[in-house]
């Protein structure tokens, strides 16, 4: 996990802005480590517990594995139902009991390398403008990470 | 009596082929598919040294790191299907799949063995192993939790093993009803041989207690 302050306090101002913009419980991003070639969760507001600090993407799983294997945003209505695999796929939902999500990749250089994730505990739909802020966001957020 | 006796021969059989089935799956992703994926991504290294134009010198390493993700995630789905570590012992490939449930999940795991540890039949490692599995699996799904712990106490005859958390807790007579996670360790036990039980109080955690009788040397 990367310590860095001015990257901390800009990415927490961002996503305070996005909650102020967006009703959501939890935002959280996922950014390649500078050493090596995992991916994890740097940053988060709204999180329940501190879980998402242990954990490690994992490449092609989950929502955020997914959006790192494909590049395309993914969007969850309503956990458990109507996913893909298995309810262990999806950690960091059932680390934070998401039941709502949507989640959009990070293309520094041209190649995913983050996730931004918004989600919410209860089903409700994330409209198409939210979304587009959303990714707005993320392209914000693209600039302040140090990779 | 003697229909359960002949459910209880087919369930064991097709546990232990789907065993077979999995370990085979295993090896073969992480000796075969693996190394393979191996081989690869040391000759991109190698095209890469050859190459002048630093756009497809940085593909290339792109490339690169794609395929290490591959190789990374191939063993790791090696390991949740048969760890390896299985081979030399209950409490290393314990610790190693619990070391891979907290990066997955963020639930820390405590683990620890008291005694002696015993030789233990293979099949008799692999009860105990599937039913920590399936236990853990519980406590991501259900528990809310973020530590659980993971007692192992060998007997001269004896091996128990206590998954404990501290989370929501569950109706444990609700859950015992539908066909659950704890069906399936208590059956697994059973077939096994050794014994099943389990506690949970809403608001307080749960436990699941096994014990499988060692075999004696003859």
């Amino acid at each position: 996990m990367i310590n860095n302050t001015g990257e901390e306090q800009q990415v927490l101002r961002l996503f305070d802005q996005l909650r102020e913009r967006i009703s959501i419980d939890f935002v959280a991003l996922a950014f390649q480590n500078v050493k090596g070639t995992d991916i994890t969760w740097r940053y988060a507001a709204g999180n329940s517990n501190d879980k998402y600090k242990r954990i490690t993407v994992r490449y092609g799983k989950g929502v955020a594995g997914k959006v790192i294997l494909t590049g395309r945003s993914i969007l969850v209505e309503e956990f458990p139902h109507n996913i893909s695999g298995t309810v262990l796929d999806y950690p960091i939902m059932l680390a934070e009991k998401l039941v709502s999500v949507y989640a959009v990749p990070l293309f520094p250089f041209n190649h995913p390398k983050g996730v931004l994730l918004i989600g919410r505990r209860n089903k409700a739909i994330f409209t198409k403008r939210e979304q587009l802020d959303v990714q707005m966001f993320a392209e914000d957020l693209e600039s302040i990470i140090m990779i | 009596m003697e229909k359960k006796l002949v459910d209880q021969e087919i369930s064991s059989y097709i546990i232990q082929f789907q065993e077979e089935e999995l370990k085979r799956i295993a090896t073969e992703l992480h000796e075969g598919i693996g190394q393979t994926l191996y081989g690869i991504y040391t000759s991109l290294g190698f095209l890469e040294t050859g190459l002048d134009q630093p756009e497809m010198k940085q593909y290339m390493q792109e490339t690169a790191l794609l395929m290490e993700k591959t190789i990374n995630e191939v063993r790791m789905l090696s390991v949740e299907l048969y760890p390896p570590a299985l081979e030399i012992g209950l409490v290393p490939a314990i610790k190693s799949y619990a070391k891979l449930f907290t990066s997955t999940y963020g639930i820390i795991v405590e683990i620890e063995s008291s005694g002696t540890p015993q030789d233990i039949s293979k099949s008799g490692k692999l009860v105990l192993f599937r039913v920590c599995q399936e236990a853990l699996a519980n406590i991501a799904k259900y528990a809310g939790t973020s530590c659980a712990s993971i007692i192992i106490e060998w007997e001269p005859s004896l091996v128990k093993m206590q998954i404990q958390d501290y989370g929501e807790g569950f109706d444990l007579k609700e859950a015992l009803k539908k066909t659950s996670g704890l069906a399936a360790m208590k059956g697994r036990m059973d077939l096994g041989g050794g014994t099943f039980s389990a506690e949970s109080e809403i608001g307080k955690g749960s436990a699941i207690k096994v014990s499988l009788p060692l075999e004696q040397p003859s």
